[in-house]
Order: C-alpha cells, then sequence, then structure tokens
C-alpha cells in the first residue's frame, strides 16, 4: 500500500508542476493532493541554516505521505528560497499562493523576512508558521494566520538574566551582540534584570556582521575586566568571536545562544576554543521522543534548533490538517492548531501517533521536538521551561533546565 | 495565477523606474552611479516614516521625493568632478553607508527592526481588488516618468546632456556649464529612484535597512545594460526581462527536481552574473540601442 | 592599551596590504578598478580549504596551492572576459568585473554551499609581551605579507619584467612603441595580483572563518588602502593599507564598532577631494 501511495504521490508531484496554472487537472483526480510550501533560507544570512530546516520539512512530510497521506490525500511541498530577503520572499510567498495554491507556508527564518510575508500571508487566508523572534512578528491583528515556535525576545532576555544571576562568582558581565533586529531590545531586558539583581554591566557593545577583524571589539570589551560575555551571536561571527576572545588570553566565561553554540560551532572554533562556553536556548531537550525521531530522521541537522522547529511545523501543520478532517485551507489549519498543540488531551510526539487518536476522536497535545509546542491566543509560544549546556571536550552536553 | 503575475508586474513597474532613473544618469549623461539604491531608500523611509507618523500621503510622498532629490545633489556636487573610476567606488561606498545609517540610527529609522504598518494608500476605496488598483498606479507612475523623460530626451537640456557624454571638452568649448549639466542630471535620476522606493516601501507594507543592498544597485544596472542605455524603453524591457529571468527559474525548479536548494538559488545568481559579462563583452549595446532623437 | 589597538590595526593592514598592492597595480595598468579582486580572496582561501581539508595538505602548503590556483583563476578571467574589452571605457569593465564577481561567488556556493568552514590548524593563546598581546597567526600573517611585499617590490623596480610593468603601466602606447609585449605584461600581473589576493584571502579566513562572502567584507577597505596609496604605487598601497587598519581598529573606541565600514569610505573621501593622487602622488 505505501508503495502505492508513494508512487502515486510522485505521479501526482510531477503532473501538478506541469500542469501550473491549471488545476482543474488536478481537481479531476479523486485524491486531491494537499499543497504546503517552504520558505526557508537556502541563501543569503540564513542560509546555513535554512537547508537543514528545509530537509527536516521534507522528512516529516514524506513520512506523513508513506503513512497515507492526510485520509489519503498527499502532501505536495513547492519549495521556495527566501534568500533572506524580504522583498525575494514576498514575490516567492505570491508564487506559492497564487499558483501553487499551497493552505500554509513555514519556516522563514529571519525576522525582517516573516514581517514583509506575514501581510501577504494573512490577506491570503494561509496559516504561516516561521522560527523569527522579533516582537513585531505576532503582533497586530492577523486573525490567527501566523504563529511561531521561536519565544519572543523577551522572555528569551529574562531567561538568560536568570540564569546568570544564578552563577556567584560573577560579577561584571559584558554584553556583546550581533547587530540584528533584537540586539539591542535583548541587551536593555537582559542588563535590566542583572542590575536589578546587583551585578555591573561592564561595556555594552553591538558589532557589525562580516568584519574581517574583530580584534578592537574584543580589545575593548576586555579592558572592562568582566566575568562573563553575554555573546548574542549566529554561528559564522560567533566563532570569529570565540576564537578572538581565546587568542586574547579571555578566561572568564562565555555565554551565548544554543542556536549559534552548536556542533557546527564547536567544529568551527575548535574542540580547545570552544571548551566550556554555556549556552542557553528554548530548548529542545535532547531527550524528548519527538527529538529523537529527528535527529535519527535528519542527523546532518542535529542540534539546529530551527530544523527542530521546522520539524513541529510540518507536523502540526499534518496534525491540525488532520483535526479538519482532511478539509484543507489556511482557515481549517489555523482553526485547529490549539486543538493538537495544547492541553487539554493525550501527550503524542510523532504526526503518526497524533493523527491515529485524532481519527478515533481523541484530543491530543503535541510535544515537538524544539519543545512542547503551546500557543497562546496571539500565536506566541507559552512559556516553557529552557536549557541550559555547556561545551565539555568537544561535546554539548546539557546542565541544568530552567523555568522561567 | 493573476494575483502572482500582478505582484510580479507591480515589482517589475518599480524595477522600471529605478533603471529610467538610471538611464538620465548613465544613458543619458554618462554619469557613474554604482549607488542607485541609497535614493531608493531614502524615497521609501522618508515616505514610509511620514506615513506611519500620520502625516498625509501626498505631502509625505513630496517630502520622500524632495529627500531623494536632495540627496542626489549632496553626493553629485561633492563626487561628480571625480574620474568615473572614482565615481563608481565614491556612489558605491555611499549607498553602504547610507544602509548603516538605517541600520544604526534606531532614534530615526527604527534601526534594523524595519518599519512595521506602512498604510496602504486608498486601501479602503478597493476592498476587492486593491492589488489591481496598485499595480494601476504603479504602471502610471512608469507611463508618466517615462513620458517625461522621452520630452526630456528630445530637449535642448537632453542633447546638452548627450554632448556631455560624448566628449566633455567639446561641450565646454560650446560654452555649457558642464558641471551644473551634470548635476541636474544626477538629481533627476535620484528623484525618479525616490519615487520607486515610496511605491515600494507602500506595497510591501514593510521596509528594513537589509533591503537596500549593494546587489539591488546591480540588478538595476544589470535591467538598464540588458535593455539598452540611453534608450527609455530600452530600460523598461530590461526590467521586464530580468525579473522574468528571476521568476521563469523559479518554475524550472518545480520541473527539475535534482537541483535543489542552495545550488539552484547558486546557479540562479551565476547566471545573472555571466549575462551581465557576456552582454558587456558582445552586446554593450543592449537588447534596444540607443537611437537619435 | 592604546598600543594594543595600534598592534591590531597594524595586523589588519598586513591582510589588506596584499589585495590592496594587486588591485592597485592592475588599476593602474589595466585602467579599470577590478571588483573581481574580492572575489580572487575567496578563491585563494577556498582553494586552501580544499587543499588542506579534503587532500590533508598542511596549511603552509594549502597556501602555496592557492597562490597558484587563484593566479590561474585571475589569468583565466582576464583571458575570457577583461582582454576582449581592452579598448572600452575603464566603467565598462568595472561593470564587467561585478559580474565575474557574482560568477565566482556562486561558482563557490554551488560547490561548497554556504556554510562557513575553518581550516585544520589549532588556535593559539597570544603571547603577552610588554603589555601587548600578539597572537602566533598574526606574527605569522605579518611575517609573511612583508616578505611578499618586499618581493613584489624587487620584482617591479629590479627585474626587466617588472620594470617592463610599470612602463606599460605609465604610458602604455609607449611601451608598446618601445617592443614591451604588452599583452604578456598584462598576463604576468595578472597572475601576480592573483595570488596576492589569493594568499590574503587565506590569511583572512585563517584570521575569521571561510564562506564564500569572504572578500566582500573586505573590498571597501581595500578599495581605500588602494586609493589613499595612490593607484599604481606598491608602497603607496603598503602604506595606505596600515593606515586604513590603524584608523579601522583605533576607531573602534571613538566610533560606534557597527560603523566599522563607513570609516574606509570617508577614508577614500576625503582623500579624493582633498589629495586626489594619494600618499605616493606627488612622485609621478
Amino acid at each position: 500500500m505505501s508503495d502505492v501511495t508513494r508512487r502515486q504521490v510522485l505521479a501526482t508531484a510531477a503532473t501538478g508542476a506541469l500542469a501550473l496554472g491549471r488545476p482543474a487537472v488536478l481537481r479531476a483526480q479523486s485524491k486531491e493532493p494537499i499543497h504546503i510550501g517552504t520558505l526557508c533560507p537556502l541563501t543569503g544570512a540564513g542560509g546555513s541554516y535554512g537547508p537543514d530546516m528545509q530537509k527536516a520539512i521534507v522528512a516529516v512530510a514524506e513520512r506523513i505521505n508513506k503513512a497515507g497521506g492526510i485520509y489519503g490525500r498527499p502532501l505536495v511541498l513547492f519549495h521556495e528560497d527566501d534568500q533572506t530577503n524580504p522583498e525575494a520572499a514576498v514575490r516567492a510567498a505570491r508564487k506559492l499562493i497564487d499558483v501553487n495554491k499551497v493552505v500554509s507556508m513555514c519556516s522563514t527564518w529571519a525576522s525582517a523576512v516573516t514581517l514583509a510575508v506575514k501581510p501577504v500571508a494573512v490577506e491570503g487566508k494561509v496559516f504561516y508558521l516561521s522560527v523569527s523572534g522579533a516582537d513585531a512578528v505576532t503582533e497586530g491583528n492577523h486573525g490567527g494566520y501566523v504563529a511561531r515556535t521561536q519565544p519572543n525576545t523577551r522572555l528569551q532576555a529574562q531567561v538568560y538574566a536568570k540564569w546568570v544571576l544564578t552563577r556567584k562568582e560573577v560579577k561584571r558581565v559584558a554584553y556583546m551582540a550581533l547587530q540584528t533586529p533584537y540586539a539591542a531590545p535583548f541587551g536593555e531586558m537582559f542588563s535590566g534584570v542583572l542590575k536589578t539583581g546587583g551585578l555591573t554591566i561592564s561595556d555594552t557593545l553591538i558589532y557589525e556582521d562580516k568584519k574581517p577583524s574583530y580584534r578592537s571589539e574584543v580589545t575593548r570589551v576586555l579592558a572592562t575586566n568582566p566575568d562573563l560575555i553575554m555573546l548574542s551571536c549566529y554561528t559564522p561571527d560567533g566563532t570569529v568571536m570565540a576564537k578572538e576572545l581565546y587568542r586574547a588570553g579571555y578566561k572568564g566565561a562565555v555565554l551565548g545562544p544554543a542556536f549559534a553554540v552548536n556542533a557546527k560551532f564547536v567544529e568551527g572554533a575548535g574542540a580547545e576554543v570552544a571548551e566550556g562556553i554555556w549556552a542557553i536556548d528554548p530548548a529542545p531537550s535532547f531527550d524528548a521522543p519527538a527529538y529523537k525521531q529527528f535527529a535519527a530522521a535528519v542527523p546532518q541537522a542535529d542540534k539546529n534548533p530551527y530544523a527542530a522547529q521546522s520539524w513541529d511545523h510540518m507536523t502540526l501543520i499534518g496534525l491540525a490538517l488532520v483535526a479538519g478532517k482532511g478539509e484543507a485551507s489556511g482557515t481549517v489549519i489555523k482553526d485547529n492548531l490549539r486543538t493538537v498543540s495544547n492541553p487539554p488531551g493525550t501527550v503524542v510526539t510523532s504526526w503518526e501517533e497524533g493523527a491515529k487518536l485524532l481519527r478515533e476522536g481523541k484530543k491530543i497535545n503535541y510535544e515537538g521536538a524544539s519543545g512542547s509546542c503551546d500557543f497562546d491566543a496571539q500565536g506566541d509560544i507559552l512559556s516553557r521551561p529552557f536549557g541550559a549546556y555547556q561545551v565539555r571536550k568537544g561535546k554539548i552536553e546539557q546542565v541544568s533546565i530552567i523555568n522561567p | 495565477m493573476t494575483g502572482y503575475l500582478v505582484a510580479i508586474a507591480t515589482l517589475v513597474g518599480i524595477r522600471a523606474l529605478l533603471a529610467l532613473g538610471l538611464n538620465v544618469q548613465w544613458g543619458f549623461t554618462g554619469l557613474v552611479n554604482l549607488g542607485v539604491v541609497a535614493f531608493f531608500g531614502v524615497g521609501a523611509y522618508t515616505a514610509g516614516l511620514l506615513a506611519v507618523a500620520g502625516v498625509a500621503l501626498p505631502a509625505a510622498w513630496a517630502a520622500a521625493i524632495v529627500a531623494s532629490a536632495l540627496a542626489g545633489a549632496l553626493l553629485a556636487t561633492v563626487a561628480l568632478r571625480l574620474r568615473e573610476d572614482y565615481l563608481a567606488i565614491v556612489t558605491l561606498g555611499f549607498g553602504e553607508v547610507l544602509r548603516l545609517f538605517l541600520l544604526n540610527e534606531a532614534w530615526l529609522t527604527r534601526g534594523a527592526n524595519g518599519i512595521t504598518g506602512i498604510p496602504r494608500p486608498l486601501r479602503s476605496w478597493f476592498p476587492a481588488h486593491y492589488d489591481l488598483f496598485y499595480l494601476g498606479l504603479v504602471l502610471g507612475c512608469v507611463a508618466l516618468i517615462y513620458l517625461a523623460l522621452e520630452r526630456l530626451r528630445r530637449s535642448p537640456f537632453g542633447r546638452a546632456l548627450r554632448a556631455i557624454r560624448e566628449d566633455e571638452t567639446v561641450a565646454t568649448v560650446a560654452g555649457k556649464n558642464i558641471v551644473r549639466f551634470k548635476v541636474q542630471a544626477f538629481v533627476i535620476g535620484a528623484a525618479v529612484a525616490g519615487l520607486a522606493g515610496i511605491l515600494f516601501g507602500h506595497y510591501l507594507a514593510y521596509i528594513e535597512p537589509n533591503m537596500f543592498v549593494p546587489q539591488e544597485t546591480l540588478f538595476v544596472w544589470l535591467a538598464l545594460i540588458l535593455g539598452g542605455s540611453g534608450n527609455n524603453r530600452g530600460a523598461i524591457l530590461g526590467a521586464v526581462v530580468l525579473l522574468g529571468l528571476l521568476e521563469g527559474s523559479r518554475f524550472a525548479k518545480d520541473v527539475i527536481p535534482f537541483l535543489t536548494g542552495v545550488r539552484l538559488a547558486a546557479a540562479q545568481q551565476m547566471l545573472v552574473g555571466l549575462l551581465l559579462v557576456v552582454l558587456m563583452i558582445k552586446r554593450p549595446e543592449g537588447l534596444l540601442p540607443e537611437r537619435a532623437p | 592599551m592604546s598600543a594594543q589597538y595600534l598592534f591590531n590595526g597594524i595586523v589588519t593592514g598586513g591582510i589588506l596590504a596584499l589585495p590592496a598592492v594587486a588591485f592597485s597595480l592592475l588599476w593602474k595598468l589595466l585602467r579599470f578598478p577590478n571588483f573581481a579582486v574580492s572575489a580572487y580572496l575567496t578563491v585563494g582561501a577556498f582553494a586552501a580549504l580544499t587543499a588542506n581539508r579534503g587532500l590533508g595538505w598542511p596549511l603552509a602548503s594549502a597556501w602555496l596551492g592557492a597562490l597558484a590556483v587563484t593566479a590561474l583563476v585571475a589569468w583565466l578571467v582576464d583571458r575570457v572576459t577583461f582582454r576582449p574589452m581592452r579598448a572600452r571605457r575603464p566603467f565598462s569593465l568595472a561593470i564587467a568585473s561585478i559580474g565575474v564577481t557574482f560568477v565566482l561567488e556562486n561558482v563557490i556556493r554551488f560547490v561548497w554551499g554556504n556554510d562557513f568552514r575553518a581550516y585544520d590548524v589549532p588556535v593559539t593563546r597570544a603571547m603577552t609581551w610588554a603589555g601587548l598581546r600578539i597572537g602566533r597567526e598574526q606574527l605569522d600573517i605579518l611575517g609573511v605579507a612583508v616578505a611578499l611585499m618586499l618581493l613584489a617590490q624587487i620584482f617591479l623596480t629590479r627585474t626587466r619584467l617588472g620594470i617592463a610593468m610599470r612602463a606599460t603601466a605609465d604610458n602604455p602606447p609607449l611601451a608598446t612603441v618601445k617592443g614591451v609585449p604588452t599583452e604578456r605584461v598584462i598576463g604576468l600581473a595578472t597572475l601576480g595580483g592573483g595570488a596576492l589576493a589569493g594568499g590574503a584571502g587565506v590569511f583572512l579566513g585563517l584570521d575569521t572563518s571561510i564562506d564564500p562572502l569572504l572578500g566582500a567584507g573586505l573590498i571597501i577597505s581595500v578599495f581605500a588602502a588602494a586609493i589613499l596609496g595612490g593607484i599604481g604605487s606598491a608602497p603607496g598601497a603598503l602604506a595606505g593599507a596600515l593606515i586604513v587598519g590603524i584608523v579601522e581598529e583605533v576607531g573602534t573606541l571613538v566610533i560606534p564598532p557597527t560603523y566599522k565600514s563607513a570609516i574606509g569610505f570617508f577614508i577614500i573621501l576625503v582623500v579624493l577631494l582633498v589629495r586626489p593622487t594619494g600618499l605616493a602622488g606627488a612622485r609621478t
């Protein structure tokens, strides 16, 4: 059966591609496929995360199709590169919505891209999931068509600060951040909590991406004698900064986001440089069942939390479609999102598990690879445990759980 | 499908305006400007910031065009006496510095967050087919600018610009005030780019600094050289063909499954670069070569 | 403390100097600013990466390999693209060189992807000397850069081909009349310029990390160094690179680091407005 379905899917995918603009041909078939669009950043600043995100989405969609699809309707994915460029992403989103007739789009990364695509998605009544952190992403009236799996900046900054306050040896903290939409608001929130807690902020420095050297930035920050440096970075600039701190003889603590301090980071900076660096994430607990399935299916994306979020995006869309009884539209997905993601309900950790219970008429609560995936009314992820990690002997090990 | 084609046509119209603006500078007058994106950005940001602050749109738009023209005048007065190879570098740098300014002066520009919720003009008048109305607005602007620039091209002023382009010395001997003509041409081009910026910002309803990167300038140049510099119709055609190529490769990908992800994007951009090189070598006059007025 | 910034600047200047000299000489010789120098840096970095990570060569041999590969790539680009356009106005060539940059960057992206990478060499702690932190890699980079600069200078002033090259740069028609084989000289200069840029790309990758946009981040600073030094002057470009490097690093103290890229631009503007011939200009 699964073999037949698979061939069928390939055949429909091919017809779909050739029959662009002629949806009538598709409608004639008994099991009409459901179209989903991906908008991961394959190029531009997000280019080092996007390809794995797309692979995670493909892996989930293949599993869903192998298991018979949504009430027999196969999923067909249409991939577009958002280029980490808002205008290119808008063109791509228009194409996905108007030409490919997708009912849902997922996994843009940069906040700027998500903010540009958002009005297009809302206008087209297409359900839209992203991994972007800027507060504006879920603000305003979007009719529920927008949600994200990345906690907002305020929550993240508070968690980081709270963790720093538990380190009794830390008295002076420096904040170094790559110029991003959240660099400044994160810094204000983070520094505010630490100052209230009685710590000193020794320096705040926002740096430009892609500079040939950060030597003097490091010199300036080290001159203020911090015990801990909060490094708000992405992987590429973070490794350069970590190497520079190491060369400059810095022996204090470094804390970064776990989406930057990952396996690629350790490989790029070298195990010796990365040794002892702390990282925090609204994270997948690596032991969670959904995470293990994700890591087994997309091994190269291991420890890329955005890919884990993409995995959850596709799973959530798939479950919401099942909850909608196979009827496919953006409205059905947004109306059923919280039914499948939030408590109450039996905890499920995969699409197969959830779909089975849903068909039996039971309530479910998906616990994903990136976390518990519970959404508030505005589409923001509800507060959930964060993980603290440390690079030890070249491996990233979880050391504690922080509850906000 | 129509919705998508309307969206693409709108963006083509905006690119065509940029190419028309550059045509006044490079095509008519021979002035190098690798900072097109700066004037595009000044227009978009001035209009966007004022509109969000509640200024009436006509006033905001007028201010935006004036601001782009002023930015053009500023750069032109400082840089136009330089040799063209230096001018290339200075204008390129100007575009980058403007982007850094937009990114870092958050008190004025809202920094890396960008401006969200830029109002869409006359939105409530067209509840059903707003995108069509906006396309009409953009195409109307293109037509208007095209007609105006055609007039300018045939006027004595246009002839003077060409004379400067062909031979500055002769033009000087003929009693032309070269610098004034050059500055005027540069300012007109900057104002047209500013208009394109206004339409861009109100169309997307959101702008942010990294939309205004040097690569955008490169695309405008490519459109103009492809279409035919010196020829206004060429500028428009170039924009159509270029975006057609970029969008067309999108569909090629849906049929050629083995070319995926990063490789596809790389191949696409490789082709853009290759096209530019081949055009420069084989057909520098473009698809529609310049004609005598 | 400020001595530390000065030293940081000298190292940055050392890296900048190689592409700045290449860019400056090629500009003078071919009469257009060759934007593709930025892609040559990236080509060099990736060539060495392939040798180092892929073939397991030690970095020193990988570096030599990168010199050869980049020289060859630069020569091919010149042969295919710029040679048919020699008689055109400078700006047409500059635009073509932007196209070349785009092609090379994306060939690299096509093969290696977008991920950033690093060479297989350990990072070492800096030595402390008289209160100054001096990194070993930085010292190596500086040493090799100075040696290369000396070699280039000796070549240009002491060898027949080098002198012919300068003659061609100063006055191409006259050089042709005097029997200088112009195309051979240009070919040689392109090979040399490519090698210098490729070598610098490896240094940059060693100092930071390697990705397809490696060279793009440096290009305004390279332009600034070449213009400041006076187009066509190798010692001028070296001095220009040191000054740009130092101003960029010391500038961190005075202006927000997010404006680092703007520093190069303002140097260019000021030099062009005040003294368009650059530092070395008075002599020619």
